[in-house]
């Protein structure tokens, strides 16, 4: 194994460790979410404005539940597959894989949404689609690195 | 990914259980410490940014005098809403409140304030043209109102929107010079100005908000169904048992 296979394998584990991480605080913005949702309270929108127009918008609920809910159980699941490939269960990592595309296509239609549809932003929405991109680069990263270790090997 | 010392240990199992239980714990710790206390004699602070009581405290400024309403001052129930006609959920809460001033008629009395939000750049002018137009006649402010909010998306993004305004003005029967003296003068922004007053004294810094019989709705529970629920438990509340009793025989004998 040659010096640049190393660095290339220590990079593809350190991936999932880092994803793990990026996971948390989309799971630390979601229950944040969450909590204003059952609480009622504004959130305060310190950065840009329209966060109300957003988290009190007929798209910010899903058959009573908040989306920010269902937000925080995708992180959660993310996290722990994320942790589980870090402690060398491969297989989870590419469960992770399919998870972060499906999150990530979710949260493009979000953005189209606040964008398009509500014509407001919420900053607490925009540092979860900022998480999953995230989380998304870090997956393809892993792709591209194992490609090249599999192209280095051969 | 790791050694084989790593794999398959049960660390991340634990670890995994460790932030289930923290998150379970935290949320449920974070949503008691932001819950708005129920204490409606604590003294509030009257200011946007601090948080809005749940309830209607006495010292809050009385807003516009009269002020836009309907049903019967004199009943039990009183929905007061504080909106502003540039909030798309303001536009989609509006047809749910027209159901509930229908179903309920005088049975409640129903108060509309005007809180124009100061993101929103037409809001104010809404509001004031909204007023103008109750000026000449109390139902006008209503059929104006209704008007603004089923057209909201049709004016917000006009730079014609004074005309589209104007239009409307024309077609519920406006005497428009009038109706634009009006809109110029001080009446109708004093009126508005009043519900802003009230509205901030509040501590109201979203729309819409909703308060039935002084009691802040949550957001949630602004539908059809949840406001009969509520309307329905307060006309309860308010009705003694005997006249209770009469209105089931009165329903008996009307079969």
């Amino acid at each position: 194994m040659t010096t640049e296979d190393t660095d290339t394998q220590t990079t593809i584990s350190k991936l999932p460790v880092a994803a793990a991480f990026v996971a948390l605080l989309g799971l630390a913005d979601s229950i944040y979410l969450t909590v204003h949702h059952y609480t009622a309270e504004p959130v305060p929108c310190s950065i840009i404005e329209g966060c109300e127009q957003v988290l009190t918008s007929t798209y910010a609920v899903v058959g009573g539940i908040p989306l920010a809910a269902f937000g925080a159980a995708a992180y959660f699941i993310a996290f722990s597959l994320a942790l589980l490939a870090a402690f060398g269960y491969r297989r989870t990592w590419a469960l992770f894989g399919i998870q972060t595309i499906l999150m990530a296509i979710f949260t493009g239609w979000l953005i189209y949404v606040q964008a398009v549809l509500i014509r407001a932003f919420c900053q607490f929405c925009l540092i979860s689609a900022a998480t999953t991109a995230t989380l998304l680069i870090l997956f393809l990263a892993s792709l591209v690195f194992g490609r090249r270790q599999a192209l280095n090997s051969v | 990914m790791s050694n084989d010392t790593q794999k398959k240990s049960g660390v991340p199992i634990v670890v995994i259980g460790l932030v289930f239980l923290l998150v379970i714990g935290g949320g449920v710790w974070f949503y008691n410490s932001s819950k708005p206390t129920n204490n409606a004699n604590a003294p509030k602070v009257n200011n946007t940014n601090s948080p809005k009581p749940s309830a209607i405290p006495a010292n809050a400024l009385p807003g516009a005098n009269p002020p836009n309403q309907s049903g019967s001052p004199t009943a039990a129930v009183t929905l007061e809403e504080f909106a502003d006609f540039q909030c798309p959920q303001c536009a989609a809460k509006h047809p749910v409140l027209n159901e509930i001033k229908s179903t309920y008629g005088s049975r409640i009395h129903f108060i509309y304030r005007n809180y124009p939000l100061p993101m929103h750049d037409k809001s104010y002018e809404a509001a004031v043209a909204a007023q103008a137009a109750g000026m000449q006649n109390p139902n006008k402010f209503w059929e104006m109102q209704n008007l603004l909010f089923s057209n909201q998306d049709r004016w917000k993004e006009d730079p014609n929107y004074k005309q589209t305004w104007k239009d409307y003005a024309q077609k519920i029967g406006l005497d428009i010079s009038k109706w634009e003296t009006d809109m110029a003068g001080i009446g109708a922004k004093s009126l508005v100005d009043a519900d802003i007053q009230r509205g901030k004294s509040l501590g109201i810094n979203s729309t819409p908000t909703l308060y039935i019989n002084g009691t802040d709705i949550p957001f949630p529970q602004m539908t059809v169904d949840g406001l009969r629920q509520l309307i329905d438990a307060e006309l309860q509340k308010a009705a003694p048992p005997a006249k209770m009793a009469n209105t089931a025989n009165t329903g008996n004998s009307n079969k």
